[in-house]
């Protein structure tokens, strides 16, 4: 919202600068978002000042030029030539002193330098009108009928001194602020100056007799309507001060009719329109909501419907304005108009609100009507325009003003406990500061029985209805910063934290994660529906009604997609080797018993691809494979000490190849190399590999406990065995097969070199296997190790065909 | 080709000698920096190799003479292994070294071990859940989709009120019915009323997470980001409890000399409303860039729970009182760091990331 600090002036006096004021404003909760000085006329007359001529002679060496001596009040005289021929002795003229920008009426502006003009030295310039943008007359310098003392400057003489824009930043429940009568009110608050309010003492009815008559057929929707005819008036152009205002706070000048309706909408905040009166058909005007289909060609020349709840203002034949809201076309004032019939009103917020979102219509007028405007306002207001009409444009005032105002809208009422003003803030305030603010803010305190106060607020705060509404206007204008700081914090709780600190368990994952090179990323949640489709999950993709974008409609169901443009991203710019890791949530719905359930579950994502570490004198950069994610995936395991799990290879189209963790029969992680055809679909292309944890379950599985268990008296040992097998058998079965055999004794099973090649049968591989056996009670002997390694033998001969090779 | 040696009975004695001879070739490799461990895994120590060969002759060798040849065959294995597991651990510095038998160029690059990092998002939300965990405020979580109800309804933004237009809204199913519609959540204050629902006063949280607002993406707005939010609920929770908490929040997180200001402002679910601004820690008040010159940066939204909002969840407010405040990560992390455009946030730049590695 835009307020004129010029104007502001003369609702209330203050010696504030803009800036002063502005913190005073932003102090009382109508934040200031900016001042910007206007001026008058472009640069602002500035470095222009009154000067009287105290010598006048001709220049020795051109004719049409005069040399001048002139004081501008700085102690010396200033040689000036001058060209115009009405320079004279004694005159007061404007003058431009060095360094001064000129902005003329036409052409670029220029700066007036020191300069010697034929010979002769000239330290400033004598102005004609045009030369400083006033006006278009070049017959030579203006000469100034005034006592104001040489060295004024001359935005004073003019009346041209800069008005300041002040932007406020309107919350939606400061309505009563929405304009510069409302503004002021808070200055009063904040001060102690009382509001000048406008003078209508003037107003007075005529003789002429307005035929225009009124029904109010809703009068939920319009609890109030004032109406005046004002006959033989002149449209023309308003004056300066008044267009000067409007330009000030963003407003067209359009003519004086249009004008003032805008002036007294953004003076005192109550919107108002006028009517051509002679287009007013049958003179008759009804207020009410026309059925459903009713057409109105608006102000902006546009047909528009209405539907049946839309209040409109209509005569004998039809609507002829969107209440509140828009104008209609026809029965707008034009220039030949005469006669004017002004339409002041208190609206139905909701209604007008309805409307106006309705047709996405927000005029200076809705803006006000559907925040609440004063019902108290309309009749001081429609008397304030009239006069200015009368003022601005001529005419009579007729003898008729209607006011249809039949259920008066009453003060608010209600108690304020003055312990809870005291409890709320943590402090004493203390009644009579209390009471004063309150009065300060036009809230009457009826009575106060044993700190209970009863209040009655104007209807205009509409905002204010109850106790904690006054508490809040009471620390508004005491001052938030005056609640005084303690050095020392305290509280009479502090919360349970849980033993099971899930927060604290992703930030420690991530540290961890981090530190094996992982860089953390976070991309959208928001996706679009090609990588969900591929996903092919169906009635599950939580969609939005109103997207940004097609590109952007859907709610992710998983990681990989936005990942995998992680990956392109920095791929195009030439980074190639990445490990990335993101914990987001994907979220899925389902329909039960026609109600939709929402499902959001957090998921861990990693992505390796590229060179494993840079180039290095000392070592070759070896290509990322699946056995660094498989690497990964369990350290991310190990970390979260989670152990027992079957594994399975992943038959998600996801990946080319790759194995899936189950624990409870859930899908814990699962891993592998990216589909071919994802790569392709992503344009990446470098193999990428990815793996998917269910974060919520890996949670539920991660206990933290850890116990302390004895570390062996007795020493492990290692055997190893070469396998030769069947191309087709995982290490996996081998791992299955040996601690079925053997679940005492075996600790763990490892492989150190695997053998495919020539030497072997191409449907044949060799693993080196090594087991480590350790007995917690004993000392293992040859014989039981013997015992046992031949047992292991015995069952991968039977078990998974292998032929040992001794 | 050994067989007269062994009809004499001295086969024992050459193979001796070539044991002899083999450590000596064998030490000579540490000092040639163009063979690698795995070379000499392949000459030595493999199945074809050196080693095995010598033990295929001590098979041939007497039995009263297997004695002192194993004893040797025993000392040669140890070397070999001792020599490849040199090699393979330190590989060419050292052959740098031994060859040059000066101090090596101990300034040669690093063998470069890249670092990952946290998203920076992560480290400033981080940040400011431990400060708060200090103050006894633990943290809490909830759906991002989210009804109405309680992204708006319960938190007193009523119906038709130019409130709603304070948010722009991401709508997932509209109920023309029971206008409890679902949407994505554009605030985190939806925790706060489950938050208030299933867990009765006294209540001391923090929630954070990721929020959603229909609006175009630019360097200064963002259809996603994320906010911290914090409640405190309680007998006898005034303004000045409010301002106390966030001024050792100030502190902490923006240097102990910051100082806090107040300024009224309007949310719907609290009354009255302040924004929150913190003195500027670049300049410290000399006026820069950042605050424009103002000395001030906001940094957070905050007020006393509108008695409506507690009533809506059933807490007496006539008995209980509170206060919430909220802030926006990006935006702290943007003032922390000096960022000038949302959008970084989520391209996941390694470039960008990058800058954020390390302890913190």
């Amino acid at each position: 919202m835009k307020i004129s600090y010029n104007h502001l002036k003369t609702l209330i006096d203050f010696n504030h600068d803009p800036q002063k004021l502005g913190e005073i404003l932003t102090g009382t909760g109508l934040e200031v978002e900016a001042i910007e000085k206007v001026d008058a006329v472009k640069g602002g007359l500035d470095g222009l000042v009154i000067g009287e001529v105290m010598a006048c002679g001709k220049h020795p060496d051109a004719d049409k030029l005069s040399v001048t001596k002139i004081d501008i009040g700085s102690g010396e005289l200033l040689d000036i030539v001058c060209g115009a021929p009405n320079v004279a002795q004694g005159q007061k003229v404007i003058v431009a002193t060095v360094g001064t920008t000129l902005y003329p009426s036409t052409g670029d502006s220029f700066v007036i330098k020191k300069s010697k003009i034929r010979g002769a030295v000239s330290e400033g310039m004598l102005c004609a009108e045009d030369e400083i943008g006033l006006g278009a007359s070049h017959a030579g310098i203006m000469v100034l009928d005034t006592n104001l003392p040489i060295g004024t400057p001359i935005a004073k003489y003019f009346n041209l001194e800069p008005d300041y824009l002040i932007e406020i930043g309107l919350t939606p429940n400061r309505a009563d602020a929405a304009s510069h009568l409302g503004v002021a009110r808070d200055i009063k608050a904040a001060g102690d100056q009382n509001i000048k309010t406008p003078d209508i003492s003037k107003f007075a009815l005529g003789i002429s007799a307005s035929s225009i008559s009124l029904t109010v057929e809703d009068l939920e929707a319009c609890p109030r309507f004032c109406g005046l005819e004002i006959k033989g008036i002149e449209v023309k152009e308003s004056p300066d001060w008044l267009k000067r205002f409007l330009n000030t706070i963003g407003v067209n000048a359009i003519n004086n009719i249009v004008d003032i309706s805008n002036y007294v909408c953004h003076y005192l905040g109550q919107p108002m329109h006028m009517f051509d009166a002679d287009e007013i058909r049958g003179s008759k005007i009804i207020v009410k909501c026309p059925s459903e289909g009713t057409e109105i060609v608006t102000l902006d020349g546009l047909s528009r419907k209405l539907n049946g709840t839309d209040l409109a203002i209509c005569d004998a034949e039809g609507p002829i304005s969107i209440a509140g809201v828009f104008g209609g076309q026809n029965s707008g004032v034009k220039p030949e108009t005469k006669n004017v019939f002004l339409e002041v009103a208190y609206f139905n917020p909701v209604s007008i609100r309805k409307t106006s979102s309705r047709f996405s219509l927000k005029t200076d007028a809705s803006f006000r009507y559907e925040r609440g405007t004063d019902p108290n306002m309309p009749l001081f207001a429609i008397k304030f325009a009239a006069l200015m009409v009368q003022e601005l444009a001529g005419g009579e005032i007729c003898d008729t003003l209607i006011d249809n105002y039949p259920q008066p809208i009453a003060n608010f009422g209600f108690d304020v406990k003055i312990k809870n003003i005291n409890r709320l803030l943590g402090k004493e305030l203390g009644e009579t500061l209390i009471i004063d603010i309150l009065e300060k803010l036009d809230i009457k305190v009826l009575s106060n029985i044993e700190g209970i106060l009863k209040v009655s607020v104007p209807p205009y705060r509409v905002d204010v209805t109850r106790e904690a509404d006054v508490i809040e206007e009471i620390l508004r204008i005491y001052g938030f910063d005056n609640i005084e700081l303690s050095e020392n914090l305290s509280s009479d709780f502090i919360s349970d934290f849980p033993a099971k600190d899930l927060d604290n368990l992703q930030f420690k994952l991530s540290d961890s994660l981090a530190a094996m090179g992982f860089h953390e990323i976070q991309n959208l949640s928001i996706v679009k529906p090609a990588d969900n489709a591929w996903l092919n999950e169906g009635e599950s993709v939580v969609k939005l009604l109103n997207p940004l974008s097609e590109e952007l409609s859907e709610m992710r169901q998983s990681l990989l997609f936005s990942g995998l443009s992680s990956v392109l991203y920095n791929v195009n710019r030439r980074n190639k080797d990445l490990k990335f890791f993101e914990i987001g949530r994907t979220y899925n719905k389902s329909e039960v018993e026609g109600i939709t359930k929402i499902k959001e579950n957090k998921v861990l994502s990693l992505l390796m691809t590229g060179n494993v570490s840079a180039e290095s004198w000392m070592q070759k950069s070896t290509a990322i494979n699946y056995h660094h994610l498989f690497q990964v995936v369990s350290q991310v395991l190990n970390l979260m000490k989670i152990k027992k799990m079957d594994t399975n290879e992943t038959s998600n189209a996801m990946f080319a190849y790759g194995l899936e963790h189950i624990v409870r029969n859930k899908s814990l992680v699962k891993f592998g190399l990216v589909s071919n055809e994802l790569l392709a679909k992503a344009d990446i292309k470098q193999p990428v590999f990815y793996a998917e944890f269910d974060w919520d379950l890996l949670c539920k599985i991660y206990s933290g406990e850890n116990k302390f268990t004895e570390i062996p008296k007795y020493p492990e040992v290692k055997r190893d065995l070469s396998l030769v097998l069947n191309k087709d058998v995982k290490f996996e079965q081998i791992k299955k097969v040996a601690y079925n055999i053997e679940r005492k004794l075996l600790k763990s099973v490892n492989v150190f070199d695997v053998y495919q090649g020539d030497k072997l049968p191409a449907d044949q591989k060799s693993y080196s296997v090594s087991f480590i056996l350790q007995d917690e009670e004993k000392t293992l002997n040859d014989q039981q190790i013997d015992k046992t390694m031949t047992r292991l033998m015995v069952a991968f001969e039977a078990e998974v065909g292998a032929v040992i090779r001794k | 080709m050994l067989s007269k040696y062994y009809i004499c009975g001295l086969m024992y004695i050459v193979v001796i000698e070539k044991i002899e001879r083999v450590i000596k070739e064998a030490e000579s490799f540490l000092q040639d920096n163009k063979l690698n461990s795995e070379d000499f895994r392949l000459k030595y120590l493999s199945r074809k190799g050196i080693l095995n060969e010598l033990f295929d002759d001590f098979k041939k060798i007497n039995n009263e003479q297997k004695k002192i040849v194993g004893q040797n065959l025993n000392k040669l294995k140890n070397k070999l292994e001792d020599i490849h597991q040199e090699l393979s651990i330190s590989g060419k510095t050292t052959s740098i070294e031994k060859s040059s038998g000066a101090i090596p160029d101990l300034t040669l690059p690093e063998i470069p071990n890249q670092l990952g990092g946290l998203h920076p998002l992560t480290i400033v939300k981080r940040k400011i859940l431990e400060i708060f965990a200090r103050m006894g405020f633990n943290a809490e979580d909830g759906p991002e989709i989210e009804s109405d109800w309680y992204n708006f309804s319960a938190l007193n933004f009523a119906e038709n009120h130019p409130a709603r237009e304070m948010q722009d809204t991401f709508f997932v199913e509209k109920n023309a019915i029971t206008k409890d519609d679902l949407l994505l959540r554009t605030h985190t204050s939806n925790v706060q009323i489950r938050l208030m629902e299933y867990k009765k006063p006294p209540i001391r949280s923090i929630m954070a997470g990721r929020v959603y607002r229909n609006e175009a993406i630019s360097a200064r707005a963002h259809c996603q980001f994320h906010q911290v939010e914090g409640l405190y609920v309680d007998k006898n929770v005034s303004f000045k409890d409010l301002k106390d908490t966030l001024l050792h929040f100030a502190k902490e997180m923006f240097g102990k000399d910051t100082k806090i200001r107040l300024r009224p402002s309007y949310f719907p679910f609290t009354e009255p409303s302040a924004e929150i601004d913190v003195s500027c820690f670049i300049c410290h008040g000399k006026g820069c860039n950042i605050c424009k010159h103002s000395g001030w940066v906001e940094i957070a939204g905050s007020g006393m729970v509108d008695p409506n909002v507690l009533e809506n969840c059933n807490i007496n407010s006539e008995e209980y009182t509170g206060f919430a405040f909220g802030m926006g990560i990006e935006r702290i992390t943007m003032l922390k760091y000096g960022i000038n455009d949302l959008r970084l946030f989520f391209e996941n730049d390694v470039r960008f990331l990058k800058q954020f590695n390390g302890i913190h």
